[in-house]
């Protein structure tokens, strides 16, 4: 009775504020007069509404005050009370703010007093804010700021209302729309801020309040349907600072304001930093989701912001003015900087997994009535383990992880052998290596790591920066990649779960597998897991005018990948556009419908280049290169194999295990179906694997030429035999029932005998003879220790191999330890001088060849065991080499008066040696003189003296050298700008790319409502 | 229409095969290099005087002991050398250095390339030595060899002897085995590049006895050829010629001498069953009773030796080293008229000889047991076309101041090889 009493002693005046709000004012309306406790005066406010509310509000028969379009929230709600009458008693004098998007419950007025009556200190009280479409859907219990300017609910996205967040609660703020304030209360805390005209004004309300000693509430149980017409671009902004009519960009900026001028002056500077990476990252989000509007709002935001200063200064000052308690006594309210981190992760999370594994509508469930009867009466079964057996994709998975703990026994541990070197321990090498503008391999090399390193390295540091375990994880799991990537799109090309599983089967054992495995080719391996994904998005290609941009960008970044570790994929993609393209040509003509195609396939083909820039643009400016692949140059089978479709060479199946790869194409080009279009690209890249493979080329470090390995082309025929063979035997056994006997029946079952013979035989092989590969764990080194000891003094290794049947000495230029991953496709090629010095050593006529080496700065010759007699004979006698020692590892000599890397000179002639760190040096110079360098000629190399550059020359043997005219400290480096340059420029390809690939976000106007709620 | 397909696609596939098989089989990947080492050539004792002759002008030359290591031209054909041994690369046309004292004795050997053991038998180290042996090491780095002794009386002595880089040592025979007459020397060089040179200069007082240059023979074989020998003529007073054999292994030698020359072949009597005792020197009187000056001998042992042929010719005397078998070379012979003796059971051997003015002349040797023949005075290089089998040869060469005798064996042999190949690889285990 006293709480009815006290309830009438309250005076409530609702104001409804409108702006182009028709669409949903007559529902806000029937709510306003719907309530149980009625207001005790309406009135709305019109900002100039151009649609039919102010129509509907004389309809409905509610004093309306009207305003400019451009006047705020916050001014329309101070234009409001300064038509009232002054209050009678100013605390019972209480303000129903109301937006015309939110239809209040008709409880909800009844429940913010009674609350209120509760709570005698509060000022202000919200309601619960629900969905507008989906009144399930919470919106908000209260709100606060987080330390980036976010609007913060507590809430999780599509938080369903089931009453887990009831009761009344203290809070920072509520939102305006609903909100309850005592009106003498508003009016002395100056309202909301005339400079928060939408947007956020309900916080810094809140806020002002809190320090000027009151209290804020949220009633979950008065509700409101809110439907956020602004905030989800329902509606535009029109409001005086919103100059460029963008909801976001006024939504940030006040959410800055807010914190700016709430904020303690010693904790603006973090504030500031906060708001300024924020931005950032939120702007390259949105530039990633091709949203570059939203994107440049947020930094428009904060521009907006720092261009007034005296607005914050004012703002701060006012605020000052009118504040009682600390500012601690927000803390509270605003949210930990763990949860704000939880939440964002929950939210990539929740992103992520909606876009792997999209929600299945489960529409059965819906739409069936659920019979709890029947469900218990139904017998509970539970799955036996080993019905798990019964799934030919887990049985294929597992008989693969049996045969690769067999075959790859040796294999457990640092992987080294074929054309894999060894791989240094950490990612952080593989990382220097591919920024590094110098390179201390052989004599030295200027040349740019490859673009392969930089995916070996990102792979290493997801490994916990172990590059050797990532290494040999992808090549102990190789065959499993190939069958798990190849099944995907074999599951595309037929629904029988058994063709296809032994399709990918047969991909994860072909003989391009087998021999990159066992060989230590990296590029093919990664070739022949990306070849099923390319196949995935470029089945299309031959009508790709109908292919979106997206997806083109899309297959190019996939192809990107691809070019980098082998162009071998180029070449193919190049010929198969030429030839393509020339047939369009004559089919169609020079039409519009040509250009389309044309421009996407020259896009697959040129795009991915710019991405491996610029280490594909020197591997075009040197053809040959573009049949190599990463790693030792190691000679590949030659023609006859790969017409086998084997790319031969060491570690590859024997040539009796014939595989039926090129039968199956061949079969293809005489079938009737899509079989027969797939099988002329897999013929097409076997024919030019058969003529690569037939051709010799020198290069990654080896001066003489080897068979080019082709595994790239054969990994292309293989991918499309199998889908070729998927695409004939999908529906040939119906055929072949149906049908009487015929050429059809015998080449099925020849098909179907020489695959089974294939697989045995192999398999046969892998587990005994094919574990013996080339690829293999091993502690044993090149290099003996003693001679890594002096940092990166130059060592000749000699020694005897063993190639294609003949011995023969090869040698090398160590700079301290074996050869590291990257290294071979970069290595330089050695200088005549050289060359011709270890001519001589062989042949014993090189009375100079010690003098020569020396002049290069060369200290050791190391020949390693099992040595050659002769050339040991022809070093101890020729002169001019010391024999150091003589162990199993082989024989060392020193290099009688050999330079240093870094020389000094002086104008008598004595040369000094000058430590040099791993590239470059700093020193004291002491007298005038010449500093030699003993590495190769680069015009990046750089002599500092007093801030002044050295003049640089060559001298006798090309080396650089500079003259130093005066004692001083110098310091010698290799200027790496050029190649951080061209590094950026990758990086802005990259990125570019990866944007345009991105599926792109779409504005909140595009949104549905109920996707919105 | 499958047919058409068909023969497209069978037609197709033989073209690529063809061609790629073609293409597969055309490349090289092994590339060989030739060429002949450079050769050293004694230096020249103080008092001595030296010419090499040269294959050409253009003959690059090196003088061991200078800082550079370039080579010059020698502009000459006849290169006198003052004192430090030269270093000649002489592109497979072998030199021939000719030493003297004036008045005294005369010798000639062929400039070699490094060797790493060579064998001389001959040199005395008693009160009438003035010989020397000189160790040559044309490389730049020390070089070290064991120098071994035998001799009549004493076992076997060995001493380690460096050579500093670029230089040469000289070492005196007396010192070597003091008091010996009768010795055999092997250098085996243990590191660097090494040559050697045994001068056999005797003296008595003030007379001088006459010298030598004395080549390196072959290493100890069971049997062994020594083509020219002057037959010494009856001189009183003066030592006898002599055959010098040594047997360096563990067993005595049994040892059969046969001598060849234009009167057929014989064993002389006492010269049919020599025993060598293993490690001791001995010399055994060979004076046969032939009518030719020049002679040869064939020895045949049961186990290995080296042998040499002491003669004395007029005031000089004459080591005749043994030689392996001739084989096709050249050698330079510019300002030497020297008497080529083959020895060989069938010879035949065809010559090419360069003279002055660029004309060349070719020759034909035939004969059996021994052949023998002058070259012009006028000859520059002297080519040994074709040779037959089992045909050894030397040279003897007289001049004014005396005799010498220079094997015909090339100084360094077209060496093939693999090119080295540059490849990383070698640096991954």
């Amino acid at each position: 009775m006293a709480l009815k009493a006290a309830e009438d002693l309250r005076h409530v005046t609702a104001i409804l504020v409108v702006h182009d709000g028709a669409l949903w004012l007559p529902e806000v309306v029937a709510s306003l007069t719907s309530q149980k406790r009625s207001a005790d005066q309406i009135l709305a406010v019109d900002t100039g509404s151009t649609d039919s509310s102010a129509a509907l509000l004389k309809g409905a028969k509610i004093p309306t005050l009207s305003l400019d379009r451009e006047s705020g929230f916050g001014d329309a709600i101070w234009a409001a009370i300064q038509t009232l009458p002054a209050p009678t008693s100013p605390e019972n004098e209480w303000l129903w703010i109301l937006h015309d998007d939110c239809a209040m419950h008709p409880d909800a007025l009844k429940k913010l007093l009674e609350a209120l009556e509760e709570k005698p200190q509060a000022i202000m009280a919200g309601p619960k804010l629900l969905g507008w479409h989906d009144k399930s859907h919470l919106l908000e219990v209260g709100v606060s700021i987080a330390s980036d300017g976010a609007r913060w609910t507590g809430l999780e996205p599509h938080e369903y209302d089931q009453g887990q967040h009831d009761g009344v609660h203290d809070v920072l703020a509520v939102s305006t729309a609903g909100a309850l304030v005592r009106r003498d209360v508003f009016v002395e805390l100056g309202g909301f801020d005339p400079n928060l005209s939408l947007f956020r004004d309900d916080v810094d309300f809140g806020w002002r309040a809190r320090v000027a000693g009151h209290s804020v509430i949220a009633v979950s149980e008065a509700k409101g349907f809110h439907a956020q017409a602004a905030a989800s671009e329902r509606r535009s902004a029109d409001v005086k600072e919103a100059f460029l009519h963008r909801p976001l960009l006024l939504d940030r900026r006040n959410a800055a304001y807010v914190l700016l001028v709430n904020s303690t002056w010693w904790m603006l500077p973090w504030v500031v930093l906060q708001l300024l990476g924020s931005a950032t990252a939120r702007a390259i989000g949105y530039l990633l989701a091709k949203l570059p509007g939203y994107a440049s709002d947020e930094l428009l935001a904060l521009a907006t912001l720092v261009i007034h200063p005296r607005e914050l200064a004012s703002a701060r000052k006012f605020r000052k003015s009118h504040r009682l308690l600390s500012a601690r006594v927000v803390k509270g309210f605003i949210p930990h900087r763990r949860h704000q981190i939880r939440a964002g992760i929950e939210r990539l999370f929740d992103s992520i997994r909606s876009t792997l594994l999209p929600s299945v509508s489960e529409t059965n469930t819906v739409l069936d009535p659920l019979n709890e009867d029947e469900d218990l009466l139904t017998p509970s079964t539970t799955g036996r383990w080993w019905t798990i057996f019964k799934q030919p994709k887990a049985l294929a998975g597992f008989a693969i992880l049996i045969l690769i703990v067999i075959w790859s026994r040796q294999r457990y541990g640092s992987l080294v052998g074929g054309a894999l070197v060894q791989t240094p321990e950490g990612a952080r090498d593989l990382w220097s290596m591919y920024f590094e503008s110098w390179h201390q391999i052989g004599m030295g090399t200027d040349q740019g790591a490859p673009t392969w390193l930089a995916i070996i390295a990102l792979g290493s540091t997801i490994f916990f920066g172990k590059a050797d375990l990532f290494i040999s994880f992808l090549f102990f799991f190789a065959p499993l990649f190939f069958m798990l990537a190849s099944f995907r799109l074999f599951s595309k090309l037929t629904s029988h779960n058994w063709l296809r599983v032994t399709a990918s089967f047969l991909y994860a054992i072909s003989p391009v597998a087998i021999a990159s495995i066992n060989s230590g080719r990296i590029g093919t391996v990664f070739t022949l897991i990306l070849l099923p994904y390319i196949g995935l998005l470029i089945r299309d290609w031959l009508t790709i005018e109908n292919t979106s941009w997206r997806k083109v960008f899309l297959i190019s970044l996939v192809l990107s990948l691809s070019y980098m570790f082998s162009m071998q994929v180029f070449v193919y993609v190049f010929i198969a556009t030429l030839v393509v393209t020339i047939l369009d040509f004559l089919k169609y003509g020079n039409i519009r419908f040509f250009h389309d195609r044309l421009l996407r396939r020259l896009t697959l083909v040129f795009a991915p280049l710019l991405v491996s820039t610029p280490w594909s643009f020197s591997t075009l400016l040197n053809p040959k290169n573009l049949f190599l692949e990463p790693g030792l140059s190691i000679a590949g089978g030659g023609p006859n194999f790969a017409l086998i479709s084997n790319p031969g060479g060491s570690g590859a199946l024997p040539w009796w295990s014939v595989s039926p790869i090129s039968l199956i194409l061949l079969v293809g080009l005489f079938s009737s179906t899509k079989a027969r279009v797939v099988s002329y690209f897999g013929c097409g890249a076997i024919a030019v694997a058969v003529l690569i493979g037939s051709l010799s080329i020198s290069g990654h470090g080896n001066s003489s030429p080897v068979r080019t390995w082709t595994g790239s082309f054969i990994a292309i025929a293989t991918i499309c035999s199998v889908a070729a063979g998927i695409l004939i035997l999908d529906r040939l056994r119906e055929v072949l029932v149906v049908t009487n006997f015929h050429y059809r029946h015998i080449l099925a079952g020849l098909l179907v005998v020489v695959t089974t013979l294939y697989s045995l035989s192999t398999i046969s092989w892998l587990v005994t003879a094919g574990a013996d590969s080339p690829l293999r764990t091993t502690d044993s080194r090149v290099l003996p220790a003693f001679l890594g000891v002096e940092g990166a003094a130059k060592t000749i290794v000699l020694r005897q191999v063993k190639s294609d049947g003949i011995n023969s000495l090869q040698y090398f230029l160590a700079r301290g330890h074996d050869a590291l991953l990257g290294e071979p496709d970069i290595a330089p090629p050695e200088s005549s001088a050289i060359s011709k010095a270890i001519k001589e050593i062989a042949d014993g006529s090189g009375i100079s060849a010690s003098q020569v080496l020396g002049q290069h700065g060369i200290k050791y010759v190391f020949a390693k065991s099992p040595t050659d007699k002769d050339v040991v004979r022809t070093i101890d006698g020729l002169g001019g080499f010391i024999r150091s020692s003589a162990t199993n590892a082989g024989i060392v000599w020193k290099v009688n008066g050999a330079l240093s890397r870094i020389n000094f000179i002086d104008s008598t002639g004595k040369v000094s040696e000058i430590p040099s760190t791993t590239v470059g040096t700093r020193t004291q110079i002491n007298s005038p003189g010449t500093i030699l360098l003993t590495d190769s000629y680069s015009r990046s190399w750089k002599v500092f003296q007093n801030g002044f550059s050295l003049e640089r020359s060559k001298d006798a043997n090309g080396f650089p050298q500079f003259k130093v005219t005066e004692p001083g400290e110098i310091s010698l480096l290799h200027d790496g700008t050029a190649r951080r340059g061209l590094l950026s420029l990758q990086f802005i390809f990259l990125a570019t790319l990866i944007i345009l690939a991105a599926p792109a976000g779409r504005k909140r106007r595009e949104m549905s409502e109920s996707e919105l709620t | 229409m499958n047919l058409k397909r068909f023969a497209i696609v069978a037609l197709s596939l033989g073209l690529l095969v063809a061609t790629s098989n073609t293409l597969d089989s055309t490349i090289s990947r092994q590339k060989f290099s030739m060429s002949y080492p450079s050769v050293v050539c004694s230096p020249t004792q103080s008092g001595l005087s030296s010419q090499v002759s040269l294959g050409s002008r253009k003959t690059k030359i090196n003088r061991i002991g200078s800082t550079s290591t370039k080579f010059f031209n020698s502009r000459v054909l006849r290169l006198p050398v003052p004192k430090d041994p030269i270093l000649v690369d002489a592109q497979g046309i072998t030199p021939i250095i000719w030493q003297s004292r004036a008045g005294s004795w005369a010798g000639g050997t062929i400039c070699s390339n490094p060797a790493t053991s060579q064998w001389f038998v001959g040199g005395a180290a008693d009160i009438t030595a003035r010989g020397k042996l000189l160790l040559v090491n044309s490389g730049l780095s020390e070089s070290i060899a064991d120098v071994f002794v035998w001799s009549s009386t004493s076992p076997a002595v060995s001493k380690a002897v460096s050579v500093k880089a670029n230089s040469f040592e000289s070492l005196g025979l007396d010192s070597l085995a003091p008091g010996e007459s009768s010795i055999v020397i092997r250098v085996l060089t243990r590191a660097g590049r090494l040559n050697s040179f045994l001068v056999d200069e005797r003296g008595k007082g003030l007379r001088t006895l006459g010298g030598d240059l004395v080549s390196p023979g072959v290493p100890p074989s069971k049997e062994i050829f020594i083509p020219a020998i002057p037959l010494q003529p009856r001189v009183r007073n003066a030592p006898a010629q002599q055959l010098r054999l040594l047997a360096p292994g563990d067993a005595d030698a049994n040892v059969s001498v046969e001598v060849v020359s234009g009167d057929g072949r014989f064993t002389p009597v006492g010269l049919d069953a020599i025993t060598v005792k293993k490690g001791q020197v001995m010399n055994f009187p060979l004076s046969p009773s032939v009518s030719s000056s020049i002679y040869g001998i064939r020895i045949n042992s049961d186990e290995p030796i080296v042998a040499g042929v002491f003669a004395n010719v007029k005031r000089d005397f004459v080591w005749s080293s043994s030689v392996p078998a001739l084989t096709p070379f050249t050698i330079a012979m510019t300002g030497m008229t020297s008497l080529l003796v083959f020895m060989g059971d069938d010879i035949k051997v065809d010559l090419e000889i360069s003279v002055a003015g660029g004309k060349k002349v070719r020759k034909t040797i035939q004969g059996s047991d021994i052949a023998v023949w002058r070259i012009p005075a006028n000859a520059r290089n002297l080519s040994f076309v074709r040779v037959s089998p089992n045909t050894y040869a030397s040279a003897l060469q007289a001049s004014t101041n005396g005799f010498g005798s220079v094997p015909l064996v090339a100084g360094s042999v077209l060496t093939k090889s693999a090119i080295p190949t540059a490849n990383i690889r070698v640096l991954n285990p």
